[in-house]
């Protein structure tokens, strides 16, 4: 990761031409390639940038990057304030959040805590636009896709609809119905999740995890 | 539709009836209730499709028809006229409300709209003793739950047995159980809760008369009915939880436990529990929350038993205090970890098991 802050003006040319007038940037070059400028705000998206693959040439006061569409960009550095470069490593990836990671393991174990007589098929079962938490078969053989959230909110609903349209084109396993599983879910996603014929059902983490309460149950 | 009747009347059955309307409901149709007049009688049922209540209402008919009104408003605006005669008269898409001269007209709901109730399949019927039935009801009812979560714990389980009728909710951390001797019914079901406790005020009388069907319940009195539909599932099996016989008992006196406890409850708030230490000459009560304080008092009472602390939520024992209808409570127990069970000092009709907490 090579890190450069200057004050620098960048003009991109491509599909669209686009001009960055002269001001105090941060200029990042990833390990991969991708050459990213931003401003000092916002909390990812670089006011210009291109995708690797492409290729860096450094001039005098000057970068310019190309990609094998013949688009460049152009990076003129009037004063460098700071460089630095750093190897970050492989990075391990996005992990999950503690509690849900969590979740999904343990009601991988113990899917009958989701719906009477579910079978685990696999966690994580790929699809082509990302695994869905668990795919079970249910008592009658039907296929279930489950997706997993500590909290459940619309967009989890959402992101479950589009894992079954994908998973429901595979011969193999349709048809298939979808469970939305999370420790809390908001009223909104509950009515869409209904409406959409996706199943709901709220689990105790605490009770899974075996967690004892000093309040005592009768059952 | 055009009746005439009494304002007070009148606000009593659409407000009777409109207590089985949601706000939350999806459909705007449910905001309404059916008013339908015929034969001298208007009937108005309210609906949120799982609760239905009716009452019905001797009025002077000018002319027999049916329509729908929003409910509370409708409600609100007869008991707000004058007292005297008020007349609602509906036709073409309104309703004029009017007495002594101020003169509401609403806009009508679309009568089609406004879900068909079916009578319900009922089997027999049994008349029961109003008060007594409504009493025992919010005895048993304090212990149902409010999470719809676990839905089958939200009701209260109607079980007839050969000479009574049985009452018992759970929560799971407390259970509360009634029996109703001389009570001969063929009820039995599950009802949720939050029907129940509309019954007093929607249909209440010195006399009910309970049916049950295969998929509702209807209680009905000379003021309406209230039909709800059952829960389905099957409740816990709630014999097995009491234990046949406890070895340690307190007698105490419930207005001074249940003041005690009061006390407590302003230092423990819902979470910290309140400890009975139990010994010879009664019980030691004490709570203490760390960042507050504590405190501590002493009941005489008489126990028999080893000395033993066992402790338990302020409210779940209150609640359990409050609904026994005694001048003395006994509090059995066997162990810290396991149930105890709290009941009048006469009678065994009511009994509430209260899991204790752990120290």
């Amino acid at each position: 990761m090579r890190l450069v802050v200057a004050d620098c003006t960048v003009e991109y040319a491509g599909r669209l031409s686009a001009h960055l007038p002269l001001a105090t940037r941060l200029v990042m070059v990833k390990a991969d390639g991708c050459v990213a400028i931003h401003a000092d705000g916002g909390a990812y998206k670089p006011l210009n940038w291109m995708n690797a693959p492409n290729h860096l040439t450094e001039h005098e006061g000057s970068w310019v990057v190309t990609n094998a569409k013949g688009e460049t960009l152009t990076i003129v550095f009037e004063t460098i304030h700071f460089e630095t470069a750093h190897d970050l490593g492989e990075d391990p990836g996005l992990q999950k959040d503690g509690v849900e990671a969590e979740l999904q393991k343990l009601l991988a174990e113990r899917t009958e805590e989701i719906e009477d007589g579910l079978e685990l098929i696999r966690r994580e079962y790929p699809t082509p636009i990302g695994p869905v938490d668990l795919l079970c078969r249910d008592r009658e053989g039907t296929t279930v896709a489950i997706e997993i959230k500590r909290r459940g909110e619309i967009d989890g609903v959402e992101q479950l609809t589009r894992y079954l349209e994908f998973l429901n084109r595979d011969a193999r396993l349709a048809p298939v119905r979808g469970l939305f599983v999370a420790q809390e879910i908001k009223p909104q996603a509950k009515v869409l999740a209904s409406d959409r014929e996706i199943g709901w059902v709220e689990v105790d983490y605490e009770l899974l995890k075996g967690i004892e309460s000093p309040a005592l149950r009768l059952f | 539709m055009k009746i005439r009747a009494e304002r007070d009347d009148l606000a009593d059955v659409l407000a009777r009836a409109a207590r089985a309307v949601t706000t939350r409901s999806p459909l705007p149709i449910l905001q309404g209730v059916l008013c339908v007049v015929e034969g001298g009688t208007l009937t108005v049922t309210g609906t949120d499709l799982e609760v239905t209540i009716r009452t019905t209402l001797e009025v002077e008919v000018l002319e027999e028809g049916r329509t729908v009104i929003p409910a509370r408003l409708a409600s609100e605006a007869v008991r707000k006229l004058p007292a005297g005669a008020v007349s609602i008269h509906a036709r073409e898409g309104e309703v004029e409300i009017t007495g002594n001269g101020p003169r509401f007209r609403l806009r009508e709901l679309n009568i089609d709209d406004f879900p068909q109730i079916s009578e319900p399949d009922t089997v027999g019927g049994s008349s029961v003793d109003g008060p007594a039935f409504l009493k025992a009801l919010s005895q048993v009812g304090i212990a149902a739950s409010t999470d719809e979560a676990r839905p089958i714990l939200t009701g209260v389980l109607f079980e007839a047995e050969s000479d009574h009728l049985r009452l018992v909710a759970t929560d799971s951390y407390r259970l509360a159980d009634r029996i109703l001797p001389g009570v001969i019914t063929d009820a039995s079901g599950l009802v949720p809760y939050r029907a129940l406790k509309e019954l007093s005020r929607a249909i209440g009388d010195p006399k009910l008369t309970v049916r049950f069907g295969d998929r509702d319940a209807v209680f009905s009195s000379d003021r309406g009915t209230l039909q709800v539909r059952l829960i389905e599932g099957t409740f816990p099996n709630v014999s097995q939880l009491f234990p046949d016989s406890y070895p340690y008992q307190l007698k105490a006196s419930r207005a001074e436990l249940l003041e005690a406890v009061g006390r407590a409850s302003l230092v423990a708030e819902d979470h910290i529990p309140v400890r009975f230490g139990l010994h010879t000459g009664g019980v030691e009560l004490s709570v203490t929350r760390q960042e507050v304080g504590d405190e501590t008092e002493h009941i005489n009472a008489d126990y028999n038993g080893d000395e033993m602390t066992i402790a338990f939520n302020t409210k779940y024992l209150s609640d359990g205090l409050n609904a026994i209808d005694e001048d003395d409570v006994v509090l059995e127990t066997a162990d810290p970890l396991k149930p105890g069970l709290l009941r009048g000092a006469e009678s065994e009709d009511f009994r509430y098991l209260l899991m204790p907490v752990r120290l």
